[in-house]
C-alpha cells in the first residue's frame, strides 16, 4: 500500500488514465479536447505528470526564507504559543497530481495573502524521496495514512498545534483518533477510498457479494488481483475472518494457503484494473474503488462492490514536515481544507470522499448516493485500514506474498 | 594494451605511441570505473549488509546472511523463470535471426544496407510502446483473437495475453535485432569460396553449412547469444507487462525488495546473485570461443 498507483514511473497509460479520472474526464473529451487545442496542449499537464512532477517550480530550499524556522530545531509540540496567527509571506506544498480542488488554492491565497507554491507527484516513491526526514524544503505533503508511523518515527513531521486548527472540530467522529496517528497528533485525514471487486455483469451474472467470487472457478482466467501485498493478504485474512493487520503467522499461513488455492485461476496481480477490465480480459477484478469510474466509463457494464465480509479503506493525510519553513502558512492551510464548503468543493472535483462531517450538505448528490464513492455506514464500519506493522510483520507478509507469486 | 610488450628497446617513438594509447584508453577506463566497478562494489556493499528498524542501510556487521536468504526454496521458481524465459528468448532469437542474416548476407545484394536499417527500424520507436502494441494485439478481443476466430481456428477466445507465450513472445520479439546484427556480421566476413570449396570435395549441402559455414560463425552466434541472454535475463518492462499471475521473474522480486520491502540489502544480494548468473552463463557461451581469444 505504499503505493496506490504502483509501478513505473514510464507508464503513460496509466498516468493518463489516472490523470482522467482525476479530472473527470473520459477518453472521449480528451480526444475531443486535442482536436480542438492541439495534443500538445492538451496533453501536456499528462506529460509534466509523466516526466517530473515538481520541477517546475524552483526547489523551495532554494528560497531565502524570511528567518530559520522555527520548527527545524526540535520544536516543542505544546509549548508554542501562537495566539494571532500571523502567516508567513510563502507556503510550499506537495500533492498528488490533481488531488485538488481547482478554487482551493486561489481562495486560500486571496484569504491569508499567502503565495503558494504548488507542486505535483505522481507516486509515493518520488515523492518520498523528494521530501526525505524533513520534508525538503516544503513545508505541507500528503502522504498515505500507512507510511504515517515511518515518518513520525524518523521525526519528518512536526506535531500539529490545533489551536491554529479550529475547523478539525468538522472531521467525522471516526477519523478523530485513526490507527495510523492516534488523536491526529501529527496529520489530519484529507480524503479516503475503499478497496473492493468489480465485474462485468455481462459475464458474472449472479450478483456476487463475497469475496469467494474471485475465487469461483467458472472465471478462471479471467480474475485479477491487485499488485499489492497488503490489500492480496488483507481479502484472504477478511474472508477467513482475520484482520488485514494480522500479526499471527498461523494466520498468515492460512492466508497464504488460501491464495495458493486460488492462484492458477488468477489472469494477472496488476494495479492496471483500467487497462485489464476495461478490455475485458478480466471480468471479476480486486480493484481500489477509485478506479471504478474510469472502468466504467469504458465498460458501463462494470459494477463494484465491498465484499459483506469486509474490506480495506485508505486514506491519504496532510501533514507538516519538520523542517517546514512556514508552519504558520501551513496550519491555517490545513484549517482552510477542514472548512465544510472547501472540502466538499475537493470532493466535488476529484470524486473522493474526504472525512469531514460538516462538508456532507455541501457535497453533490450524485457522489453521496454512490456506493463506489461513499459505501453505505453499515459498510465502512466494517472497512479496515492497513496500518504498517513494522518491519518484522511486514517480512513476514512480503515473504509469503514471494512464495506465492513464485510457486 | 597491446603497446605494451614491445620487444625492441622502447625509442621515443614508440613511448610517444604508449603516451598516446595510454590517453585514448582513459576515457574508457574512467567511464567503466565510474559507471560500472563503483556501483557494483555499491551495490556488493549493500548486499552485505542490514537494515534498521526504520529500514536505512546498516553497514556495521557485514555479513552473507542476505545470500543465505536467498537460498530458500521460495525463490528457486522465480530464478527458474527468469532462466526459462532468457533461454527460450536466446534459442528463438538464434533460430529466427539466423536464416534472416544468412539471407541478407547472401541475397541481399545491393539492398544490404537497406535490408540492415529495416532491422533496426522498430528501434524507431519505444519499446514500451511497442510492448503496448504487443497488449493490445493479444488481448481476449484483440486483433490476433479476431484472426483466429475469423479463419475458423477457434471459437472463443484463447488467452494469450498474460502467459509464458506472450512473455517468450514478447522478449523475442523486442530482443531479436540484436541477434541478427552480430550474426550478419559474421556471416558476411565468411569467405564463400570455403563453402564453394567445400561443395567441390563433394560436401553436401547440409554438410557444407554444418562443417564449414556454422563452425566459421560460431563467433557471431555466440555474440548474438550473449545479446539476447543478457538483457532477457533481466529484463523487468516485458513480463511485467505481457506477463501474468503465473510468469513472476526474479527482476519483479527484486523491484519489490526495494520499494515495497524497502529491504535494499536483500533485494541488492539478489541482484548480485543474478548478476554473477549472467557472468557464469556468458562464460560458458564464451568456452567455444577460448581458442580464438586466446589467438590460434
Amino acid at each position: 500500500m505504499t503505493d496506490r498507483f504502483d509501478g513505473s514511473s514510464i507508464d503513460l497509460e496509466r498516468a493518463l488514465s489516472r490523470y482522467m479520472l482525476e479530472r473527470r474526464i473520459t477518453r472521449r473529451q480528451l480526444l475531443d479536447r486535442i482536436g480542438k487545442v492541439g495534443a500538445a496542449a492538451a496533453l501536456a499537464p499528462v506529460i509534466a505528470a509523466c516526466t517530473s512532477p515538481g520541477a517546475s517550480s524552483a526547489p523551495p530550499a532554494a528560497t531565502s526564507g524570511p528567518t530559520q524556522a522555527p520548527g527545524s530545531s526540535g520544536p516543542a509540540p505544546s509549548a508554542e504559543p501562537t495566539p494571532v496567527p500571523e502567516p508567513e509571506a510563502e507556503l510550499y506544498i506537495y500533492n498528488w497530481t490533481d488531488y485538488i480542488g481547482e478554487d482551493v488554492i486561489p481562495s486560500f491565497e486571496d484569504k491569508y495573502g499567502v503565495k503558494v507554491t504548488y507542486d505535483f507527484f505522481a507516486n509515493t516513491d518520488e515523492a518520498y524521496a523528494k521530501l526525505g526526514d524533513d520534508g525538503g524544503g516544503y513545508d505541507l505533503s500528503f502522504p498515505i495514512s500507512v507510511d504515517i508511523p515511518s515518518f513520525v518515527a524518523r521525526n519528518a513531521l512536526r506535531p500539529l498545534d490545533k489551536a491554529l486548527l479550529p475547523n478539525i472540530v468538522n472531521l467525522g467522529a471516526e477519523w478523530s483518533d485513526p490507527g495510523y496517528d492516534p488523536n491526529n497528533t501529527h496529520s489530519v485525514p484529507y480524503m479516503w477510498w475503499t478497496t473492493g471487486i468489480a465485474y462485468d455483469s455481462t459475464k458474472v451474472t449472479d450478483s456476487p457479494t463475497s469475496s469467494t467470487a474471485l475465487w469461483d472457478p467458472r472465471y478462471d482466467k479471467h480474475i485479477s488481483m491487485l499488485d499489492d501485498w497488503a490489500e492480496v493478504f488483507g481479502v484472504a485474512l477478511i474472508q477467513l475472518g482475520y484482520s488485514a493487520n494480522t500479526q499471527e503467522t498461523a494466520q498468515l499461513d492460512e492466508a497464504l494457503a488460501l491464495l495458493q488455492q486460488q492462484k492458477p485461476l488468477v489472469r494477472v496481480y496488476s494495479t492496471d484494473t483500467i487497462g485489464t477490465m476495461s478490455s475485458g480480459d478480466v471480468w471479476i477484478g480486486h480493484v481500489w474503488g477509485a478506479d471504478t469510474f474510469a472502468i466504467q466509463e469504458e465498460n458501463e457494464n462494470v459494477v463494484y462492490y465491498i465484499p459483506e465480509e469486509g474490506g480495506i479503506k485508505g486514506s491519504d493525510t496532510m501533514a507538516i514536515f519538520s523542517g517546514a519553513p512556514h508552519p504558520i502558512a501551513a496550519h491555517l492551510f490545513i484549517n482552510h481544507m477542514l472548512d465544510a464548503q472547501v472540502s466538499a468543493s475537493n470532493t466535488n472535483f476529484i470524486y473522493y470522499m474526504g472525512p469531514n462531517a460538516a462538508a456532507r450538505e455541501f457535497i453533490d448528490p450524485a457522489i453521496l448516493e454512490d456506493p463506489a464513492l461513499n459505501p453505505d455506514q453499515a459498510i465502512v464500519s466494517k472497512l479496515e485500514e492497513i496500518l504498517d506493522l513494522g518491519q518484522a510483520v511486514r517480512d513476514e507478509y512480503l515473504s509469503r506474498w514471494q512464495t506465492l507469486r513464485g510457486g | 594494451m597491446s603497446a605494451d610488450s614491445p620487444v625492441a628497446p622502447p625509442t621515443i617513438r614508440s613511448r610517444a605511441e604508449a603516451l598516446t594509447s595510454a590517453i585514448l584508453v582513459v576515457p574508457g577506463v574512467a567511464w567503466l570505473i565510474l559507471f560500472f566497478v563503483v556501483p557494483l562494489g555499491m551495490i556488493f556493499l549493500v548486499s552485505l549488509g542490514s537494515r534498521d528498524e526504520l529500514d536505512r542501510i546498516v553497514l556495521t556487521n557485514l555479513s552473507f546472511d542476505n545470500y543465505l536468504r536467498a537460498l530458500d526454496p521460495a525463490f528457486l521458481p522465480t530464478f527458474l523463470n527468469s532462466l526459462r524465459y532468457a533461454a527460450a528468448t536466446t534459442i528463438l532469437s538464434l533460430l529466427i535471426g539466423y536464416p534472416i542474416a544468412y539471407w541478407i548476407s547472401r541475397y541481399g545484394g545491393r539492398h544490404k544496407a537497406l535490408l540492415l536499417v529495416l532491422v533496426m527500424l522498430p528501434f524507431w520507436t519505444s519499446y514500451l510502446i511497442r510492448t503496448y502494441a504487443w497488449m493490445i494485439i493479444l488481448r481476449d478481443n484483440g486483433v490476433a483473437n479476431w484472426a483466429l476466430q475469423a479463419v475458423g481456428l477457434t471459437s472463443e477466445p484463447l488467452i494469450l495475453l498474460n502467459t509464458d507465450f506472450s512473455v517468450i513472445l514478447g522478449m523475442t520479439y523486442g530482443f531479436l535485432p540484436f541477434a541478427i546484427l552480430p550474426l550478419y556480421v559474421s556471416i558476411d566476413r565468411l569467405d564463400s569460396s570455403l563453402i564453394a570449396a567445400a561443395r567441390d570435395l563433394y560436401a553436401s549441402g547440409r554438410g557444407a553449412f554444418l562443417h564449414v559455414t556454422l563452425p566459421l560463425t560460431m563467433p557471431g552466434i555466440v555474440a548474438a547469444m550473449i545479446l539476447t541472454f543478457i538483457p532477457a535475463i533481466g529484463d523487468f518492462v516485458t513480463p511485467d507487462l505481457l506477463g501474468g499471475a503465473q510468469t513472476t521473474t526474479i527482476a519483479k522480486v527484486i523491484q519489490e525488495l526495494f520499494l515495497e520491502g524497502r529491504d535494499w540489502p536483500f533485494g541488492a544480494a539478489l541482484g548480485f546473485i543474478l548478476m554473477l548468473i549472467t557472468l557464469g552463463g556468458t562464460l560458458i557461451a564464451l568456452r567455444p570461443l577460448r581458442r580464438e581469444v586466446v589467438g590460434a
